[in-house]
C-alpha cells in the first residue's frame, strides 16, 4: 500500500514535468506545424546558465528568472533564424511536397539539437552537475511520520499549476492569445483579419522555450544536467503530447500526468529497464487505435 | 544521351567504375584511411537507405541505427550460434531486418512527418533495452563479439599481403556495388516513380492507381534491408552490441543523406565520405591552433550541426544539387 502511494505521488510530480514538456511541443505544432526536437536542447541550454549563475554566487530566484528568459530568448531565435527561413523557402525545390514539408523542418531541429548539445559541451565541459532546489527535497515530516512526497514534490506541483493557470487565462482572456488560438485554427483566415501570423509564430516559439526551460530546471535536481540529459524527457514528452493529440492543449497535460504514473508504475512494478519499451507500445497502440489523441474530437485527422 | 536508352547498363557501368577505383585507392593508404574507406562504405548501404525512405518516398525515419542494430544481431546470432559463413549470416541479416521492415511499415504507413519521426526515435531507443532485456542471447551491455575472419587464400595470392583493415574494405565494397546498383535500378524503375509519385502528392498519386500503402511498407521493407546490411557490416568490425548503435547513429545517417544531396546517388555517396571524414578533416585543420581536447571533442558535431541548417535552409538539394546545376549550365 505505501509503495502505492509513493509511486502515484513520484508518478504525478514527473507527470507535471512531462506536461510542460508536452505543452511546449504542442504550442509550437499549433503556432507553427512543427514539431521541435531540438526544444529540450533549449531547456538544457538555459538550465546550465542558470546552474552556471547559481555556481557564481548569484541566488536560485535570480538564476530562474534568467533561465526562463533565455528560454524565450533561444526560443525566438530558432524561429527567426530558422524555421521562418526555412517555411519562406518551402515552395522551392526539394520542399515542394506536404510529405517533405512536414519532414524537413524535423530535420532542421534535429540539426539545431546539434549544435546546441556541443556548444554547451564546449562552454561547459561535457562535466555532470547538480543542480540545487529552492527548498528541502527530504521527504517532508507532518505529525511525525514520513510522507511519501518532498517540498520540492510540491514545490513542482505549485509551479506546474500556476503555469497551466496562467497559460489558460492567457489563451482565454488576453487579445495575444485570441490571435494565437485563431492563427492555430486557420492561419489565412487569420492572417486576412489583421493578425500578424508571423509575429505570433515567433511567440509561439519564445512561450514553449519558457515552458519547457522551466521544466528543465524542475527536472534537472533529479536527473544530474549534462548536454544530453533531456533527450529522454523529450521522447516522454512526445508520447505525452500524442496521448493528448498533439494540438489540444489541455490533452497535452493530462497526457503529461499519464505518461507520469505510466512510467512510475513501470519503473516500481516491473523493471526501469522497459520503460522505453513501454513508452513505444503505448505509443504505437495510441497511433493505432485513437490516432487522434485519447480525446479526440470529431474531426477526422490524418496523423 | 544514348545511354538513356539503357539505363540498368550505365548504372552497371558506373558501379564498376566505383569498384575498380575503391580497390585501387584502398592498396595505398594507411590501415587507419583503409578502415574509414570501408566505414563510409559501409555507412553508404544505410545512407541509401535513408535516400530510398526520405528521399524518394517522402517517409523519415530516425530509427535506421535501429534497423541496422537488428542487422547487427542477426548476423553475430547466426555466425556465433549456426556456425555459418560471414556471407550467409550477411544475406540472413538482410532477410530478419527487412522483416523487421515490415513490421514497422504497418505502422508507420499510417503516420506522416513528425509522427513518424517521433516513434521511429522512440523505437531507436526502446530496441536497445532488448539486448539487456534477454542477455543471455544478446549478450547486454558488452555485446557479441564477431569480425570479418581471414581474407581467402585466393584473394592474398592475387593482391598479396592483405591486412585487417584492407579486408574489411575488400569484402565490403562488392556488397555496397550491390546496394548501389539496386538502389540506381529502383530508382529509374517504375517502383521508383511510384515512390517519387506518393512523395509528390499523395491523392494524386492514388488517383493514378498508385497503391500509397502497399508502397509506403514496401518502400520500409527495401530500406530496412539496406539498414540492416549496413548494420551487420558496421558490427562486423569487432563488436555487435548497444553502444556500436547508438541513437546518434541514425542520425549521422540522415545527415550524411541531407549534405550530400536527399535525392540522388551520388549525394549519398558524397555525403557518406563526408560524414566520415570529417572529424579528420576538422582534426587536421585546426591541428596548428592547439585546441583544448574539449573543444575539440565537439567541434564535429558543431560544424555538421551548422552544416546541416545551412543545407536545409540555403541548398536543400545538397552538395549533388550544386554539382549537377553546374554540369548543367
Amino acid at each position: 500500500m505505501n509503495t502505492l502511494i509513493t509511486t502515484l505521488f513520484l508518478g504525478t510530480t514527473r507527470g507535471a514535468v512531462f506536461a510542460l514538456v508536452a505543452l511546449g511541443l504542442v504550442l509550437v505544432w499549433r503556432g507553427a506545424g512543427i514539431v521541435n526536437f531540438a526544444q529540450m536542447g533549449q531547456a538544457m541550454f538555459s538550465t546550465y546558465v542558470a546552474s552556471t549563475l547559481i555556481i557564481k554566487g548569484y541566488g536560485y530566484w535570480f538564476a530562474f528568472l534568467i533561465a526562463l528568459a533565455v528560454g524565450a530568448i533561444l526560443g525566438a531565435i530558432v524561429d527567426l533564424a530558422v524555421m521562418r527561413p526555412l517555411t519562406r523557402r518551402s515552395h522551392a525545390g526539394v520542399l515542394a511536397s506536404d510529405s517533405m514539408r512536414a519532414t524537413v523542418p524535423v530535420i532542421a531541429s534535429l540539426g539545431i539539437l546539434g549544435v546546441l548539445q556541443s556548444l554547451a559541451g564546449m562552454i561547459w565541459a561535457a562535466e555532470e552537475r547538480g543542480f540545487p532546489t529552492p527548498v528541502s527535497d527530504v521527504a517532508v515530516k507532518p505529525f511525525g511520520k514520513t510522507a511519501p512526497f518532498t517540498k520540492f514534490d510540491l514545490f513542482i506541483i505549485v509551479v506546474v499549476a500556476l503555469t497551466l493557470v496562467v497559460t489558460t487565462l492567457f489563451f482565454k482572456k488576453t487579445g495575444m492569445g485570441l490571435a494565437m488560438r485563431a492563427t492555430a485554427l486557420n492561419p489565412e483566415v487569420a492572417r486576412l483579419s489583421g493578425i500578424r501570423i508571423s509575429r505570433v509564430r515567433t511567440l509561439s516559439w519564445a512561450i514553449s522555450g519558457v515552458a519547457s526551460s522551466l521544466a528543465g530546471l524542475l527536472i534537472t535536481p533529479s536527473a544530474n544536467l549534462s548536454p544530453n540529459t533531456l533527450d529522454l524527457i523529450l521522447i516522454v514528452g512526445f508520447t505525452a503530447a500524442v496521448v493528448g493529440g498533439l494540438d489540444s492543449l489541455p490533452g497535452s497535460v493530462v497526457g503529461g500526468f499519464i505518461l507520469g504514473l505510466l512510467i512510475a508504475v513501470i519503473n516500481v512494478y516491473v523493471s526501469p529497464d522497459d520503460v522505453f519499451l513501454a513508452l513505444l507500445v503505448f505509443l504505437l497502440l495510441v497511433l493505432i487505435l485513437k490516432p487522434g489523441g485519447l480525446f479526440a474530437s470529431k474531426k477526422v485527422r490524418n496523423v | 544521351m544514348s545511354s538513356h536508352k539503357n539505363p540498368a547498363a550505365r548504372n552497371l557501368f558506373f558501379v564498376i567504375i566505383f569498384a575498380i577505383v575503391i580497390f585501387i585507392l584502398g592498396a595505398d593508404l594507411d590501415p587507419y584511411n583503409q578502415g574509414q574507406l570501408a566505414v563510409v562504405s559501409m555507412l553508404l548501404i544505410g545512407v541509401l537507405s535513408v535516400t530510398l525512405l526520405t528521399g524518394t518516398s517522402g517517409q523519415i525515419s530516425l530509427g535506421q541505427g535501429a534497423l541496422m542494430a537488428v542487422g547487427g544481431y542477426a548476423s553475430a546470432l547466426t555466425i556465433l550460434n549456426l556456425g555459418l559463413s560471414m556471407w550467409l549470416a550477411l544475406a540472413i541479416a538482410i532477410i530478419v531486418s527487412a522483416m523487421a521492415g515490415l513490421l514497422l511499415g504497418f505502422a508507420a504507413a499510417r503516420l506522416t512527418g513528425p509522427y513518424l519521426a517521433g516513434t521511429t526515435l522512440v523505437l531507436a531507443l526502446a530496441l536497445p533495452s532488448l539486448a539487456n532485456r534477454f542477455e543471455s542471447v544478446f549478450g547486454g551491455d558488452v555485446g557479441l563479439n564477431v569480425d570479418f575472419g581471414n581474407p581467402p587464400s585466393w584473394l592474398i595470392s592475387a593482391f598479396g599481403e592483405i591486412g585487417y583493415e584492407q579486408w574489411q574494405l575488400y569484402a565490403t565494397v562488392p556488397l555496397t556495388c550491390l546496394a548501389l546498383l539496386a538502389t540506381a535500378n529502383i530508382l529509374s524503375s517504375r517502383t521508383g516513380r511510384m515512390w517519387r509519385a506518393i512523395r509528390d502528392n499523395e491523392s494524386a498519386a492514388s488517383l493514378m492507381g498508385v497503391n500509397v500503402s502497399t508502397n509506403k511498407i514496401f518502400t520500409f521493407v527495401v530500406s530496412s534491408g539496406f539498414a540492416g546490411l549496413s548494420g551487420a557490416l558496421y558490427g562486423l568490425r569487432g563488436i555487435v552490441g548497444p553502444s556500436v548503435y547508438p541513437i546518434s547513429l541514425s542520425l549521422l545517417l540522415l545527415t550524411g543523406a541531407i549534405l550530400g544531396g536527399l535525392r540522388s546517388i551520388a549525394g549519398a555517396l558524397i555525403g557518406s565520405a563526408l560524414v566520415v571524414f570529417l572529424p579528420d578533416l576538422i582534426e587536421w585543420a585546426t591541428r596548428p591552433l592547439a585546441l583544448s581536447e574539449q573543444i575539440g571533442n565537439y567541434l564535429p558535431g558543431l560544424i555538421g550541426g551548422v552544416l546541416l541548417l545551412l543545407t536545409v535552409i540555403l541548398n536543400p538539394g545538397g552538395i549533388a544539387n550544386v554539382l549537377h546545376h553546374h554540369k548543367n549550365k
